[in-house]
């Protein structure tokens, strides 16, 4: 049983940071009809840094800093590369961030050079003990952060004005239109948030192991978690995520005792085949929105 | 079609064919330097080496040999080390310059440099542009990149220098490889956790292929050799990705686990499983240190269980080859795969200044005289004797493994612990093909 539950809590843990990187993957798509592959480098790019800003600032005011920077790089590429390309087939669009991908990659990485980067967590592997479990105190700080972001993310969506404005400009961009909302602004919006959302991930997947150049391949992770959960949907994407963290930590844990013949690493499978027992039974994700197609 | 865009096209037609006949002429035609360089005038050559002075020659009277570079520089999965062994070959180059060059020519590393991205169509297709003009290469990364160039090395008679260890190399005639392979490392890793820390069991945790697979064939015939129980554990990249090792060596709890994988997926490894109470030893292969790691939150894990296998002593080993390198690193940070660039270019050297002391610095020549090496003065780095291209992959195998500990004193935080090391299962295994093809890890 004391396993078990470590298995979840780790699974949780991860699982945050995959429901985070989800959440970019579904506010952008929200906004654009797009899957954005650039998340992936705005992840590396916010990790790294976290890791040069919180020698001198800590690691605490570093994970803002860093937001507020990957959130003005997004928007510098959603004004730059996404803008003009309004009206072109949203194909188009996601082949241009797969180009972003890795021209901010490559410039990331000489950043961060042949050396594994610290970002300076407080936690590194150190546990605590909780009701008799020995609790990495990092996947803690992930499911923390998870709550208040997500928490924050759906009090903007609820209550405030801009938060309205996107979700309108979401639903039909033409009527939003007529209704006064600047959908190119809440476009803009939606990558700055998404980026500051990346970065912040990104600072988290660091956490008790640093970053190096192959870093940025976790956040494809976040991939069948918005499958999972339905791509237009934020909650979705929250329990997505989450799912994909257990299911992969319990195949890591137990798979080999039990399912021996799967064959090795069998837990990098493991999201993908809920992800095909999902869509079986909901074909538009946990809570995907049933497209309605005029005949 | 109108006739001014008929004119147009056959006028770009013209243009096109006179490009591939320069093309044509200037890869195919025997090299103005044939001759000899700026001092004999006997040394024969064809491609990759002029009498013209290399580009900013530090001797404006030599001639130049053209060596390319195709290394992972941008997003391959090595595009971390990648950058650093070509400042360590260029290194070494420029002090084999500083010293008068070879024959009457200097070497020039910088011209030909190209991306591999880690990628065969890509290696294929940049060492094709680079190929009319280079007369060998001083660097090949990469196992799988150098597999699909490798066939057209050897037909057109080109030397390689690798960056790697596998122990595929050892029957790849034309590449020229140094330092023990991943398998005889990791074999001497065993045998030492037989010997000191009385290992009754062993489990190799890595990457599939011809570095993780190596490594761990190795050690599954150390561990058969010692009569130790043996696990397979393959993983996959990605710290997120190593909770299944973690499991497995925290559930079977072998006395010793050799880890061949990448810097921050070790760190990840050897620091969840001390975190979940394992405490047996660590013995990583060489690609699985990387100094930063000190910083790492794995740091006090590390310095109590692990150990590196390394081909060649680190960076601060008092050898004339390691002075020459710091030397000519000047401010450069210390770097292990700096240091990987420099040793790594030992043979080349040899077979090229074999290849003038004979009077034919043709590519024929150059494979001829790299063929035919029996030993290559490493500088004291390697034991006397490394460098035996003549006699078969099995002679050319060197056996003896620098092992070192965590230091945070030393400059790439690594310090020799045990020096040549070479267990009697390296010392008496015979390299008849990959050790990763030849043994079933089940």
């Amino acid at each position: 049983m004391r396993d078990v539950l470590l298995t979840t809590i780790r699974g949780l843990g991860f699982g945050s940071v995959y429901a985070m990187l989800a959440v970019s993957f579904v506010i952008i798509y929200k906004s654009s009809k797009v899957i954005s592959f650039a998340q992936p480098a705005l992840m590396l790019a916010g990790a790294v840094l976290v890791s040069y800003l919180a020698g001198p600032v800590g690691f605490y005011l570093a994970v803002p800093l860093a937001a507020i920077g990957i959130a003005a790089l997004g928007l510098g590429l959603e004004r730059t590369t996404i803008r003009p390309m309004i009206g072109r087939p949203v194909f188009v669009v996601a082949i241009i961030t797969l180009g972003l991908d890795i021209a901010i990659r490559v410039v990331v990485n000489v950043f961060i050079g042949p050396d594994v980067r610290n970002v300076g967590d407080p936690w590194g592997l150190n546990t605590v003990d909780v009701a008799g479990l020995p609790v990495q105190e990092r996947y803690i700080a992930m499911v923390a952060v998870l709550v208040v972001v997500v928490g924050a993310l759906f009090a903007f969506f609820r209550y405030s004005r801009y938060g309205l404005a996107m979700r309108a400009a979401s639903l039909d961009q033409e009527t939003a239109m007529v209704q006064g909302v600047s959908v190119g602004a809440m476009t803009a919006l939606a990558w700055a948030m998404a980026g500051g959302l990346a970065a912040v991930a990104g600072a988290f997947v660091g956490a008790g192991g640093g970053v190096d150049q192959s870093t940025w391949i976790i956040a494809l992770k976040a991939l069948p978690a918005i499958i999972i959960g339905g791509l237009d949907s934020i909650e979705g994407a929250v329990v997505g995520g989450l799912l994909v963290g257990i299911v992969e930590s319990f195949f890591a844990s137990y798979q080999g005792e039990y399912l021996p013949w799967l064959g090795q690493n069998f837990s990098l499978v493991s999201p993908y085949v809920l992800l095909l027992v999902v869509l079986l039974v909901k074909p538009y994700g946990l809570f995907g929105t049933r497209e309605v197609e005029r005949v | 079609m109108s006739s001014t865009t008929t004119r147009r096209r056959v006028a770009a037609a013209s243009l096109a064919g006179l490009a591939v006949f320069a093309a044509g002429c200037r890869g195919g035609s025997e090299d103005p330097a044939d001759g000899g360089g700026g001092e004999g005038g006997s040394i024969a050559t064809d491609v990759g080496v002029t009498s013209d002075p290399c580009p900013e020659a530090v001797n404006p009277d030599n001639g130049c040999i053209y060596l390319g570079t195709l290394s992972d520089l941008t997003v391959g999965p090595f595009a971390a080390a990648g950058p650093t062994i070509v400042a360590g070959q260029e290194a070494f180059w420029n002090r084999v310059n500083e010293d008068g060059g070879i024959g009457g020519y200097d070497v020039n590393v910088s011209e030909y440099v190209r991306d591999n991205q880690y990628n065969p169509q890509v290696t294929n297709q940049v060492y094709q542009e680079i190929k009319p003009d280079i007369l060998g290469l001083a660097q090949t990364l990469g196992s799988p990149p150098t597999a699909s160039i490798v066939e057209d090395l050897a037909a057109e008679d080109i030397v390689a220098a690798p960056a790697g260890w596998t122990s595929l190399y050892l029957f790849q005639d034309v590449i020229l490889e140094s330092g023990p392979t991943y398998c005889a490392e990791a074999m001497n890793g065993v045998d030492y956790a037989a010997e000191t820390y009385s290992a009754q069991s062993v489990m190799a945790v890595h990457y599939a292929g011809d570095y993780g697979g190596d490594a761990a064939a190795g050690a599954s015939v150390a561990a058969e050799a010692n009569g130790l129980d043996f696990a397979n554990v393959e993983t996959t990249a990605g710290t997120d990705n190593q909770s299944a090792a973690v499991a497995a060596i925290v559930d079977q709890q072998p006395d010793v686990v050799v880890v061949s994988t990448g810097p921050a997926d070790m760190a990840t490894i050897v620091g969840q499983s001390v975190a979940a109470g394992f405490q047996g030893r660590f013995l990583g292969s060489s690609p699985t240190w990387n100094a930063a790691l000190l910083q790492s939150p794995a740091a006090p894990a590390l310095t109590a269980s692990y150990q590196l296998l390394g081909p060649w002593g680190p960076w601060d080993t008092d050898t004339p080859g390691h002075e020459a390198m710091r030397a000519a690193a000047g401010d450069t940070t210390p770097n292990e795969f700096f240091l990987s660039g420099w040793v790594w270019s030992y043979p080349m050297k040899a077979a090229l200044e074999a290849a003038a002391e004979s009077g034919d610095l043709t590519r024929e020549g150059l494979a001829n005289a790299s063929a035919a090496l029996e030993s290559v003065d490493y500088e004291g780095i390697l034991p006397e004797g490394s460098g035996n291209y003549a006699n078969g992959g099995d002679a050319a195998a060197v056996r003896t493994t620098q092992l070192s500990d965590v230091s945070a004193d030393a400059s790439t935080g690594v310090t020799v612990a045990e020096a040549d090391l070479e267990g009697s299962t390296a010392e008496g295994y015979e390299f008849t093909e990959a050790c990763y093809e030849a043994i079933d890890l089940g």
